[in-house]
């Protein structure tokens, strides 16, 4: 079997020192295989960032080891076959794109030749053609972050690993940067990265990793995640008007002159049907409704939050 | 390409697009031009006088325009987080460091080489003739001399914020001749565990006013009984060789100590 192109054990990252000791990743351990895309998924500060510095060795890990390719996280070995695009995007102000380009294709071991026939089709294909020779202090925030996929992809890398993907793109920015990743990951190229857009994470990976106060909640592929995600919905009318004491079970809402019940477990729902008609329901209508990962991802962060109040 | 080369070419651009150091050119011209004003000594006075202020002015603002650009290099990347992108390519953090300080010097031999074009087209309006070699010797001497500052200013950098480690290497090159000589001066008259302060001071601050050859530089040449006489000799080759070994070693072990602080650093 080949190594895994990233692979975290038992990783432990720290700030700070004394009282002051914030530990943000608690003993995270994942691996992502060649060719696979993950998504990172995490609220603010649940230690995505911290996670992916490490992996790229901005940040020293206070116990548990990273490695890319086989290679020690931090290394400069490591970082040959990588793209990074950090969370926040800025450049050189007083450089233009296409200078920009050149240094970091260079840094990366692009010849001049190379750079001088991959920069302009790259530019066009984030969306940048024309602006080869515009300074950076001219460009938006969303020009910025085009400028920064465009420097992750430059020497067209095997692993891509992108924090807060499409953070201040607009809906056109996300769009192309969507055909872009479909492109990459179509090529066989592994990518990894976080994002707050998690219909984005949808269509895009083969698996999630959701990370919640620096521990990893769930691991799931996306599409064994999105099974147990649909909800059977059950609209009904009952004669009593109020639902007797056995239906409570349902959690059943009133629903204008009617009632209306949510079952997420599929295997629930006859025996919820039959429930109704034993209490004389009327069944006014079903309809099976998928909940987004988003809405998977604010619940299990609402019952751990619950989980640590209780 | 070469990584460190690269970096270098950025903080050049990036020196040269900020227009800082045009507008310190110009200023320190302006005040150099002042000197043309004076018509109090003599045709013969009025050179030197010139040729002496003008090497100071073009000393000290190159020196703080160094300290100034290398202490600022790393604060700002980290502050704007353009240093993710960079590291995050196959680049070492010495190398990136190396790249940062081959720019600041190329970005101070471009500010030198601006003072000095003013200058030599001051002198040769002014006439009296220039002595190359010693001329030479100087403006070597001098980029050593930046180069001291330039990685003493990392070094601080790392060590404190920025404002601070301008303000202390500003001190630093302002006032180092000053406190040279006053340490020599008090040595006698101070108790035995002072004077071994001192010492250890003497050797492990380093004598900028030893890569200051202006004052040679400007009275080269004396007129005695009516001819003109060469006063000051180029420096000798094993002169040169020991003071580039001496700004070299403390150029080296400035770096170290910054490239020290910096892989110890989480960004």
């Amino acid at each position: 079997m080949d190594s895994p192109v990233i692979q975290v054990r038992d990783l432990v990252v720290e700030y700070g020192s004394g009282q002051k000791r914030n530990r943000a990743v608690q003993g995270i351990s994942f691996s992502v295989a060649d060719g696979e895309c993950v998504g990172f998924i995490g609220a603010n500060g649940a230690g995505k960032s911290t996670t992916m510095k490490t992996m790229m060795g901005f940040l020293f890990p206070t116990s548990g080891d990273v490695r890319l390719f086989g290679e020690p996280a931090g290394t400069a070995e490591s970082r040959i076959r990588v793209g990074y695009l950090p969370e926040v995007s800025l450049y050189y102000p007083f450089m233009k794109a296409k200078e920009l380009l050149e240094l970091y294709g260079g840094l990366s071991g692009l010849s001049r030749a190379e750079l001088k026939k991959r920069i302009p089709p790259l530019l066009e294909r984030v969306g940048l053609g024309g602006k080869a020779d515009v300074l950076l202090k001219n460009f938006s925030k969303g020009m910025q972050q085009r400028l920064g996929i465009a420097q992750a992809i430059i020497a067209d890398p095997e692993l891509l690993i992108f924090d807060e993907l499409s953070s201040g793109l607009d809906p056109v920015g996300r769009h192309d940067l969507r055909d872009v990743l479909l492109d990459l990951k179509k090529r066989g190229r592994t990518i990894f990265f976080s994002s707050h857009e998690l219909s984005e994470v949808e269509t895009l990976c083969d698996r999630v990793i959701m990370i919640h106060k620096g521990r990893i909640v769930t691991e799931a592929r996306v599409a064994d995640l999105m099974k147990p995600l649909n909800i059977f919905e059950i609209a009904f009318s009952l004669p009593a008007g109020e639902p007797p004491a056995a239906l409570a079970q349902l959690g059943a809402q009133r629903d204008g002159a009617g009632w209306r019940a949510s079952i997420a477990d599929a295997s629930l729902y006859a025996r919820a049907v039959a429930l109704l008609a034993e209490h004389g329901a009327t069944i006014t209508s079903t309809a099976t409704r998928t909940r987004s990962l988003e809405d998977y991802f604010i619940e299990l962060v609402r019952r751990d939050e619950a989980a640590a109040g209780a | 390409m070469n990584a460190a080369w690269l970096i270098a070419k950025s903080v050049l651009i990036e020196a040269m697009r900020r227009r800082e150091i045009y507008a310190i050119v110009l200023v320190s011209t302006v005040i150099i031009g002042a000197v043309f004003t004076v018509d109090f000594f003599g045709l013969e006075g009025i050179v030197k006088f010139y040729r002496e202020i003008a090497l100071q002015v073009m000393s000290v603002a190159t020196s703080l325009t160094v300290v100034v650009l290398a202490a600022r290099q790393l604060p700002r990347e980290f502050e704007n987080r353009t240093i993710y992108p960079l590291l995050a390519k196959p680049v070492s953090r010495a190398r990136f460091l190396t790249g940062k300080l081959l720019g600041v010097m190329l970005a101070a031999a471009f500010c030198f080489g601006l003072f000095m074009s003013v200058y030599l087209a001051g002198a040769l309006y002014l006439g009296g003739g220039i002595p190359w070699a010693l001329f030479a010797q100087y403006v070597y001497l001098q980029m050593l001399q930046f180069l001291v500052l330039a990685t003493l200013a990392f070094w601080l950098s790392m060590l404190m914020n920025l404002d601070a480690a301008i303000t202390l290497g500003a001190l630093f090159m302002a006032t180092s001749s000053v406190v040279s000589n006053a340490m020599v001066f008090v040595y006698d008259f101070v108790a035995p565990p002072a004077q071994v302060v001192l010492r250890v001071l003497n050797v492990a601050v380093p004598h900028l006013e030893l890569f200051d050859l202006s004052e040679k530089a400007v009275h080269s040449e004396l007129e005695m009984g009516g001819v003109r006489q060469q006063f000051w000799q180029p420096l000798g080759l094993d002169t040169m060789l020991s003071l580039t070994l001496y700004g070299g070693v403390f150029a080296a072990v400035y770096f170290g100590c910054a490239l020290w602080c910096f892989r110890r650093r989480a960004l």
